[in-house]
């Protein structure tokens, strides 16, 4: 919490009162622990709410022009000290370590208290949110997840993802949410899941869509293919006769559903040709060609 | 024969959302005089509330006290940050492709 004041408001060294309250209402309404869910505003909030009530005031103002960090250790009659006998000197050097040196032995709830205070009761925390990033295999198997959210003080959590779990569901931390003043309850952090989009995979609700890449004789003849799905490898049948687009249901093996029935994986059938046929290849293919009276355009 | 739960009303008193919310009850009287706060008048005349007015009353405190805003505005606020939490579900739930 070592910021510079003015760094935290944004505004030069001799910004004037007028473009200090300016650039502190807009933050303000940016960072508001209401209007901001995320889990750093509340901090960056106090950040700037004490920025501003120091900068706020010519006189504080004016002592941490010249002593910076560690101007509230600086006593009010410092300058009369320090024209008397240089007493008041020696207390501020012993004090502090320059600037930066912490605030020690201030508590910053001590000076922010006042501002959530209210009318004598304590306000309990906001409710914040953040983002959860899961691949759609993490999303299908669930389990523990550690995560880790950033700010002045990181915070860990080891978070339980219930299998099944889809995008934009929010999971719930109780008590995890932006503090309370005085002995009031902190609000809850709510993880909203985002699923990561996949090279393969494609959700649609609780269904997974994934290619099912076949030659041409294996879609002419049929074939038993090895399909890989997040739950494992399972084998499809594809039936004789599917072209590009034909869709192979396998019931259940879409999403889990904690409540209820899984979704479906959908096989979508693509022919695929091989770019450089062989010599042998590309003879038969020849020969199909002159046999065949199939015109997939008649229809 | 049949069992049933007694189920008690899910409403709050004045005098339990004003302790819950460590505010005096004429605040919060004035808070629902100012449409801030939903409430019901029962025969008579009592206020009552639903559980949520806490939470609102915490919101209304850290509004007034961070955006020194007054209470007509935060009526709005309220009104906005509500409007905007039914968009946002909504936003999700449509989000269906990954």
């Amino acid at each position: 919490m070592a910021t510079d004041f003015y760094d935290a408001l944004g505004v030069a060294r001799t910004a004037s009162a007028d473009e200090i309250q300016r650039a502190y209402r807009k933050l303000a309404r940016e960072y508001h622990p209401d209007v901001n869910a995320d889990p750093g505003a509340e901090e960056r909030f106090k950040e700037i709410s004490e920025a501003y009530q120091v900068l706020s005031d010519p006189d504080q103002r004016k002592k941490y022009d010249r002593f910076g960090a560690d101007f509230r250790r600086v006593p009010d009659d410092f300058d009369e000290r320090a024209h008397v006998g240089g007493g008041g000197r020696v207390r501020y050097a012993q004090g502090g370590q320059g600037f930066g040196g912490g605030f020690e032995g201030i508590d910053i709830e001590d000076l922010l208290g006042g501002f959530f205070r209210g009318r004598g009761g304590s306000v309990p925390g906001a409710d914040q949110q953040a983002e959860l990033e899961l691949t759609v295999e993490d999303a299908y198997r669930g389990g523990r997840r550690h995560l880790t959210l950033a700010g002045a003080a990181e915070r860990g959590y080891d978070v339980t993802v219930p299998p099944g779990v889809l995008d934009g569901q929010r999971i719930r931390l109780a008590g995890q949410g932006g503090t309370g003043s005085g002995n009031a309850a902190p609000g809850d952090l709510y993880l909203v899941v985002r699923v990561k989009p996949h090279p393969r995979y494609r959700l649609s609700g609780r269904d997974i869509h994934v290619d099912l890449p076949v030659s041409p004789w294996e879609a002419v003849l049929g074939a038993t293919v090895p399909v890989t799905t997040p739950g494992g490898e399972v084998k499809v049948r594809v039936t004789p006769g599917s072209s590009t687009g034909r869709r192979l249901r396998l019931r259940g093996e879409g999403m889990p559903n904690p409540k209820g029935k899984p979704g479906d994986l959908y096989a979508e059938v693509r022919v695929m040709v091989p770019k450089k046929p062989g010599k042998r290849e590309r003879e038969l293919f020849e020969e199909l060609a002159a046999v065949s009276d199939f015109d997939p355009r008649s229809s | 024969m049949a069992e049933y739960l007694l189920v008690r009303p899910v409403r709050l008193s004045l005098e339990t959302v004003a302790v819950r919310s460590g505010l005096h009850p004429e605040l919060v009287r004035r808070f629902a005089a100012l449409s801030l706060l939903e409430c019901t008048t029962d025969a008579d005349g009592r206020l009552w509330f639903t559980p949520s007015t806490v939470a609102i009353l915490a919101r209304i405190q850290r509004l007034r006290s961070g955006l020194s805003l007054n209470y007509a505005a935060i009526g709005l606020v309220l009104d906005l940050l509500d409007r905007i939490d039914v968009l946002e579900a909504q936003v999700r739930s449509q989000r269906r492709w990954t």
